[in-house]
């Protein structure tokens, strides 16, 4: 019987590597994420959004806030952050529309340092509140995320409150929804969150926040 | 259900044959042997993990027109025009010098996963594959990494399959002389 071949035998073992290589964490779900963002983005806006494209608006809405959030600190000392209008620190920066990694990645954010101050964006309400306009909704949520983004979650609840009782917002409820269930949990108030969580998953079995909001949800 | 692509056809997307395919599907099912397709093509992790990314983009943006049966046929085609991108990309990065170049140092400097056995054979396998040539080196992925049998391989190059048949014999050929000049650096070789 011939003896195997030393240099197929190496082969095989170069092979067998790359096939055993373990793909990077998390990244199919990242891929996923960018996928649906994908799938929906393209389509036109009706008066009640899909989940996909209400998850797409709200993760690019996100990803806005938070980049820009960055880039104000970045860029500016906190006190003059604070002073300043917000409005004109909103339109002196020319924020880009966030890549579909930055939308895959606002999904999860990761904890941004703690920056004590009034929310980021403190954008007045709108006067009137018969008929929140999607833009109306879209920019509650997103300074509720920026706020959440630099640590200040007195800030994001009371973005999502404006968003509740002032916009009566109902375009993007379950992310406003999710957004305060994690503003809760970063608040400490892990109790209120996981009760908020329980609730948000029966509501809303179909959801693809579900598995985001049953992580909040306490044994 | 006809063809080599169908006889391999994951559950799931065979299912979604039956009604539209839907991008978790594709993802959970691809995503796999489209990301180590891309490590194949002489990607980095990183660069596969973006790329891969985008190639399901381009599937989401394309589902409806996509045939459930030829899925991978798809992504395969998406990864190839990805890879390309890709690489473009990096020989343009590699004129000027930056800090994400761990692919084309030496191996003892390319960090602490490099230097694991495991490793050290990823990155020779890559030195190996990258001096063949594309068409070669794509059989000689899909045989050997992603362990297709030539007839699927020729319809996802879009060849006869003795083109392909021919393509991996030669491939091999090359490889197994490539592996020998670079015998001394196998991380597998036995002390004497």
């Amino acid at each position: 019987m011939t003896p195997p071949d030393p240099i197929d035998q190496l082969g095989e073992r170069l092979f067998q590597a790359a096939r055993r290589e373990p793909l990077p964490s998390g990244a199919m779900e990242r891929a996923l994420l960018a996928a649906r963002a994908e799938l929906s983005a393209p389509r036109s806006t009706p008066a009640v959004l899909p989940w996909p494209t209400r998850w797409t608006l709200f993760a690019a809405a996100a990803a806005l806030a938070a980049g820009t959030a960055l880039f104000v600190r970045h860029q500016e000392p906190i006190d003059r952050i604070s002073a300043e209008p917000a409005s004109t620190r909103l339109h002196s920066h020319n924020a880009q529309a966030p890549s579909a990694s930055a939308i895959a990645l606002t999904a999860a954010p990761d904890p941004a340092p703690s920056v004590k101050t009034a929310p980021v964006f403190s954008v007045p309400a709108p006067a009137h509140s018969a008929q929140a306009s999607l833009s109306d909704e879209l920019g509650a949520l997103k300074r509720a995320s920026a706020a959440l983004n630099a640590g200040d979650t007195s800030g994001a609840l009371s973005a999502l409150d404006q968003y509740d009782h002032v916009l009566k917002g109902t375009k993007m409820r379950a992310e406003a929804t999710l957004l305060r269930i994690e503003t809760l949990a970063r608040a400490g108030q892990a109790g209120a969150a996981s009760q908020l969580a329980q609730r948000f998953v029966a509501q809303n079995p179909e959801s693809p926040l579900v598995d985001r909001a049953r992580s909040f949800v306490q044994q | 259900m006809s063809g080599p692509e169908s006889k391999v056809l994951p559950a799931s997307i065979a299912q979604d044959s039956a009604r539209e395919l839907s991008i978790d599907s594709l993802v959970a099912d691809y995503y796999g042997f489209v990301w180590r397709v891309l490590r194949g093509f002489g990607l980095t992790a990183t660069d596969a993990e973006d790329a891969t990314q985008q190639v399901f983009m381009i599937a989401a943006r394309k589902l409806e027109a996509i045939d459930p049966q030829r899925a991978r046929s798809f992504v395969y085609g998406a990864a190839l025009r990805v890879a390309n991108n890709a690489r473009r990309g990096l020989r343009r990065r590699r004129e000027v010098p930056d800090d994400d170049a761990n692919s084309r140092l030496e191996p003892e400097e390319r960090g602490p996963e490099a230097l694991t056995e495991v490793g050290q054979a990823r990155t020779l396998l890559a030195d190996i594959l990258e001096q063949l040539s594309e068409k070669h080196r794509r059989v000689l992925v899909l045989a050997e990494i992603e362990q297709l049998e030539v007839p699927e391989i020729a319809t996802l190059e879009g060849v006869p399959v003795g083109t392909a048949a021919s393509r991996l014999r030669v491939a091999r050929e090359q490889f197994r002389v490539l592996l020998e000049a670079a015998r001394d650096r196998n991380p597998f070789v036995e002390e004497p």
